[in-house]
């Protein structure tokens, strides 16, 4: 028996079995997750509201997307100077960092001398390790999204749920870490927190931001737009009412038009069964021209946009290896996750650093190899194909897991179990002999 | 040859069901074998084979398969169907000669339809279907033949859906060894396919998959909570055949 498949088995039992546990974090949050997967993989996601269901809209607008994403990806180069002349023409800031160490850089000069930073959700901040920068360089992280102050406030650190990564705290837990901080007692009840919230915080984001910082969902390189979809307002509030709004952005989210950009926000909306209030196009600073036709830049808005174009991984993932080219099409709608029986059974155990399911665990694995893809469970993968039947991109998701498993097991990283099955047939020609 | 191919898991586990299947196959078409040593498909570890060590295998058997002048073959294994219809073709081409059929696009035939001539005698039953994953990623996928089977059940016998059906239905999590390594995951899925089954107000579940009746079929056992039944196709339609209560 293999000793290093056996002991990343064993290294993954233990992490799954805390989803076991009475009362564990990784409990709470798949208990709260089962539910969402449910209602996301149902055929009316968002009762009443629409006259399809989100199986029919993805099958209605899949090949319109997958060839448009596949039109990006393969001429990335292209896109990404159509982007940054748009941007410019807009009066944009722009940049474009070709290594997460580049766009770090840029980062910290734009931030300049200004100690905090109001950011929205922005996963493409985590991703690219602005996080980090920040708390190295005693910047301090002012989280806007209610589903972000609350994990701050909890300091949680696993992995979660993008759309509502504080989603699965408990109104009681809430409302005591709040007067443990505060010293305000409120009411157990979801409005009275996001009353705290509205009374207090809104006035500070609406005065006090210098520099904010959002990702966007995509960018349109024909016209160059910023599309971010929200349902707080905060991304409102951020990207008006500061000095400078700064955006960063991995440069596989250009879409060739607005209207591309604009379609992949419905899908976001429908995969995530969230209901969205807002969608901001943004096509650079605040500015009039009202004295004298003299254009000034700066009115109520932002002052200033930057725009910071991270490469990093994606150009080199999609030189080297067509299977990233595939993977790059993801527009992180996350519907392979909703219906996932994996992503259902073992919550945010079944996840990277990079986020849940299968699409984090693949990104684990472009940056740090098999054996780190394996720890974050690549054989909880039950090889179902839901994945890759759902995908609005038609990226064909559970090929690549099977190709993650081929490589695990070729290394010894395979579990026991299966492994044995293997050689079983292989020499036997039949497993139970 | 006309080959009966039931596949390894069925074979170990599941003789009776085997026993029915046979017979059922038989009496459709006489001309059907079942034999000894068949050799796996090699389903169970296609994900974590090699190209090459599952391109041998492929051979092995397809050689087996023309020793045997085999022309069709059936088989009662959802894992046995999506592989030899997906990756045999793939690996072998033209060198791939059998035509195969799963159980229930057989019996789904017609003139096969008519012969069984399906009657059900008994008090009002409310039947459900679970789509296994293996058999939507089949080649063709098999969504409606199930249907167009039970349906065509003379007698007041009712089909109604789960809510995740067809293209949408959970898999049960057992699948990718996933079974034999870590268990919560079919402990979840399957439970929620009861539960599926009991919001349709369903008396018996019915599975045409051996990988996700062992799942059900486990998860039923571990748990009192869950009253209804589960029965692999075959077993239900013989039952049906033989004038047997199919919940007894």
């Amino acid at each position: 028996m293999n000793n290093k498949g056996k002991e990343l088995y064993e290294e993954v039992m233990v992490k799954t079995s805390k989803v076991q546990e009475k009362d564990s974090l990784e409990r709470k949050f798949t208990d709260f997750w089962k539910l969402a997967c449910l209602a996301k993989n149902t055929n009316c996601d968002i009762p009443m509201k629409y006259d399809d269901s989100t199986l029919e809209f993805i099958d209605k607008h899949r090949e319109q997307l997958s060839e448009m994403r596949d039109k990006v990806v393969k001429n990335l180069d292209f896109y990404v100077e159509k982007c940054i002349e748009m941007f410019k023409k807009n009066k944009f800031k722009v940049y474009y960092a070709k290594t997460n160490e580049e766009a770090h850089e840029i980062f910290l000069k734009e931030v300049g001398d200004v100690k905090t930073v109001y950011k929205s959700k922005s996963n493409e901040a985590k991703d690219i390790g602005l996080i980090d920068l920040m708390k190295d360089n005693n910047i301090t992280i002012k989280e806007t999204d209610l589903g972000d102050v609350l994990v701050q406030l909890f300091d949680y650190q696993l992995p979660t749920y993008q759309v509502g990564p504080g989603i699965h705290f408990d109104v009681k837990d809430i409302t005591a870490k709040i007067k443990e901080k505060y010293g305000v007692e409120l009411e157990n009840k979801q409005s009275a927190i996001v009353q705290f919230y509205r009374d207090t915080y809104r006035k500070e984001l609406l005065n006090d931001v210098k520099v904010s910082l959002t990702s966007a969902n995509s960018i349109s390189a024909d016209d160059g737009c910023v599309v971010l979809l929200e349902n707080e307002g905060n991304i409102s509030l951020l990207t008006r009412a500061t000095e400078k709004h700064i955006v960063a952005v991995g440069i596989t989210k250009i879409v060739p038009s607005v209207f591309d950009a604009v379609l992949i926000t419905k899908m976001i909306e429908r995969s995530n069964g969230a209901d969205l209030a807002y969608i901001s196009l943004i096509y650079g600073p605040s500015g009039t021209s009202d004295i004298q036709a003299i254009p000034v830049k700066g009115m109520y808005g932002a002052k200033e946009v930057v725009v910071i174009l991270v490469d990093d991984w994606r150009t080199r993932a999609a030189n080297e290896n067509l299977f990233y080219l595939d993977y790059l099409k993801c527009i992180s709608c996350k519907t392979c996750s909703f219906v996932c029986p994996a992503s259902a059974a073992y919550g945010n155990t079944f996840a990277s650093y990079y986020g849940l399911g299968a699409t984090a665990i693949i990104r684990d694995y472009i940056h740090h190899g098999i054996e780190a893809a394996v720890k974050d469970g690549l054989f909880l993968c039950t090889g179902c194909e839901n994945c890759s039947r759902w995908c609005p991109t038609d990226i064909d998701l559970a090929n690549m897991m099977k190709n993650l498993k081929k490589e695990a097991t070729e290394k010894g990283f395979c579990p026991p179990p299966i492994k044995e099955y293997q050689e079983k047939i292989l020499k036997d020609k039949n497993p139970f002999k | 040859m006309k080959l009966i191919y039931l596949g390894c898991l069925s074979k170990k586990t599941y003789k009776s069901t085997c026993d029915n299947a046979i017979s059922i196959i038989k009496l459709l078409d006489s001309e059907y074998q079942d034999l000894d040593d068949v050799p796996c498909c090699g389903s169970l570890s296609y994900h974590i084979t090699s190209e090459k060590d599952l391109k041998e295998h492929v051979q092995f058997v397809n050689n087996w398969f023309k020793e045997k002048e085999t022309t069709d073959l059936v088989t009662i294994c959802a894992g046995c169907y999506s592989y030899l219809t997906n990756y045999y073709p793939k690996y072998l081409g033209s060198d791939f000669n059998v035509k195969v059929q799963h159980l229930l696009q057989f019996m789904d035939q017609p003139e096969h339809r008519d012969k069984l001539d399906l009657k059900y005698g008994g008090e009002k039953l409310v039947i459900t279907y679970h789509d296994p994953c293996h058999l939507l990623s089949g080649s063709p996928k098999i969504t409606e033949e199930p249907r167009s089977i039970l349906n065509s059940i003379e007698g007041n016998i009712i089909l109604k859906e789960l809510e995740y059906a067809k293209n949408i239905s959970i898999c049960c999590g057992a699948g990718g060894g996933v079974y034999s390594s870590f268990k919560d995951n079919s402990d979840y899925n399957s439970n929620l396919i009861f539960q599926q089954a009991k919001k349709a107000r369903a008396k018996l579940l019915i599975t045409p998959c051996p990988f996700c009746y062992t799942s059900l079929k486990r998860i039923k056992e571990e748990n009192k909570k869950i009253r209804i039944p589960v029965i692999k196709f075959e077993d239900f339609i013989y039952k049906l055949i033989e004038g047997v209560d199919p919940i007894a």
